[in-house]
């Protein structure tokens, strides 16, 4: 069961490559136009060692983007929802970061924080931030009041409820988040890379490529920045079962037990 | 010295303006089991609150073994209706919460709780997460959990109000032995007269605007009570008193 569970996906991806590929030979479409899924393999083959440096590069902007955002934005949650001052200043500006657009302020924070890692952590960060902290803010107030009430009647001080009853309550809506994230930071890190970069990576690789109608090489690239989204995703989602063990077993992991 | 276990001597309670307990008096035996009834809002909660601290009273104060103790939470077991057992904690790490959350839950504790667990027919659970549970196996744990805190005084709010009829009586039979065994004090807050007179040895009747007590009501049925209590005469009786007490007041 657990074989076939594992290869759905799988068939699911082949069964697109293989009619994306049959279109392309039956239609006769010129490669410049859409390459086939074999010429885009090749493409990614042929130039894989220098691909493979990019794909680090953009790899490794998601990866420190996504943390940093993750974090701040665990922890403005955190602030939010103990401080009712914080919550109400901080809600208002958390909106308007999200309705501005991240390509328009792309240049300016280049103008600001250079061509180095800094404006794509900032770009990648205000992707990922949002939906960590509504998430966590949403699993912090939809704690059972009743809960805290037990808690306070044993006697248990602010400290002790909040690390053994609340934080615990905010696990599942943030791995929520960041699966969320996971797949966007790459986005983040693909335009930060277009307005702003002196390290090379996929994101203005395929710039490059796009230029000189490499559309295959745009199409390898664009391939392993999808292989990479879906990396993230997958480990958050190992992650998640993992840090929450309850939600998906009835009873304790053997070496969990005490 | 009294075996007065717990004394709650002038206790009011207001929110504002609005009085919620008139001033209130009553004194608890050593491992004496009362139970309370009355509509809603006749200030039931709001003195158990008072007990276990959680509500500091207007006036008036919370003695126990001579202590007062009004105001300051922790030295009462508190059951609530809903079980609130933790999600990602398992049955042992639910019954040992109390422990964890005023120190540190030793392995010693852990053992005591899986024997608890044992003792009352979940031993084969301790490692479950609540939500594997059924409604009665998880109130079962809420009440280890309250066991478990290590206090003389229980109180316990409605904590079988949410299970079906059957259950319930199973569970109030359960609650009885394991009154027995341990020899607590028992505070127990109910809606339904049938519960109320079943487990006690003293029924408190409650009224509304403003909260307070209306009649107690000695109860000297014979212990162990069994399923045949309900049907003697004597607890008809008892019942009849409690619910004319309690209908007398709602024509008023």
């Amino acid at each position: 069961m657990k074989a076939v569970r594992l290869a759905t996906p799988l068939f699911a991806v082949l069964l697109v490559a293989a009619v994306w590929q049959l279109a392309v030979s039956v239609f006769k479409v010129p490669a410049y136009v859409l390459p086939s899924p074999s010429q885009t393999w090749s493409a990614l083959g042929d130039d894989w060692t220098n691909i493979r440096s990019l794909a680090a590069q953009t790899l490794y902007e998601s990866a420190i983007g996504f943390l940093v955002g993750a974090g701040i934005g665990f922890a403005l949650a955190v602030a939010m929802a103990h401080v009712k001052i914080a919550h109400r200043v901080l809600y208002p500006i958390l909106i308007a970061t999200q309705a501005v657009p991240i390509v328009a302020i792309a240049a300016p924070l280049v103008i600001i924080l250079g061509y180095g890692l800094a404006p794509k952590l900032v770009i990648v960060g205000l992707i990922v931030f949002f939906p960590v902290v509504v998430n966590v803010l949403d699993g912090l107030s939809g704690i059972d009041a009743g809960m805290v009430n037990l808690a306070r009647s044993m006697g248990a001080g602010p400290v002790k409820i909040f690390l053994l009853i609340r934080l615990p309550a905010t696990l599942s809506p943030l791995f929520s988040a960041l699966k969320l994230g996971a797949a966007y930071a790459v986005t983040g890190a693909v335009i930060g890379e277009w307005t702003a970069s002196i390290t090379p990576g996929l994101g203005k690789d395929l710039l490059l490529k796009n230029s000189r109608l490499d559309t295959a090489g745009v199409y390898a690239d664009v391939l392993l920045l999808t292989a990479i989204g879906i990396g993230g995703f997958l480990l958050m989602t190992i992650l998640e079962r993992v840090a929450t063990p309850w939600r998906t077993r009835s009873t304790a992991r053997r070496w969990f037990r005490r | 010295m009294t075996d007065t276990k717990l004394t709650i001597d002038g206790v009011e309670v207001r929110f504002g303006e609005a009085l919620a307990l008139a001033e209130t008096g009553l004194e608890v035996k050593n491992g004496e089991f009362i139970t309370f009834v009355g509509p809603s809002g006749c200030g039931k909660t709001t003195l158990m609150n008072v007990v276990a601290g959680l509500q500091r009273p207007t006036s008036g104060r919370v003695l126990m073994d001579g202590q007062d103790i009004s105001g300051r939470p922790g030295h009462v077991g508190y059951m609530f209706q809903k079980d609130l057992l933790v999600p990602w904690r398992t049955v042992t790490g639910n019954i040992v919460l109390g422990a964890a959350l005023t120190g540190r839950a030793t392995n010693a504790d852990r053992a005591d709780a899986r024997e608890l667990a044992r003792r009352y027919g979940l031993g084969d659970f301790v490692d479950h997460y609540p939500h594997a549970l059924s409604g009665g196996m998880r109130q079962r744990v809420a009440l280890m959990r309250t066991l478990a805190f290590h206090k003389d005084v229980l109180l316990l709010d409605e904590p079988f109000g949410a299970l079906d009829a059957q259950t319930r009586l199973e569970m109030q039979q359960w609650l009885l032995q394991v009154w027995a065994d341990s020899g607590r004090t028992v505070l127990f807050i109910t809606h339904d007269v049938d519960e109320a007179v079943f487990l006690a040895d003293r029924v408190v009747v409650m009224s509304p605007r403003p909260g307070r007590i209306q009649a107690i009501h000695d109860v000297g049925l014979p212990r162990p009570r069994t399923v045949d209590t309900l049907l003697t005469p004597d607890f008809m009786e008892l019942k009849s008193q409690v619910l004319a007490g309690l209908y007398h007041h709602m024509e008023g």
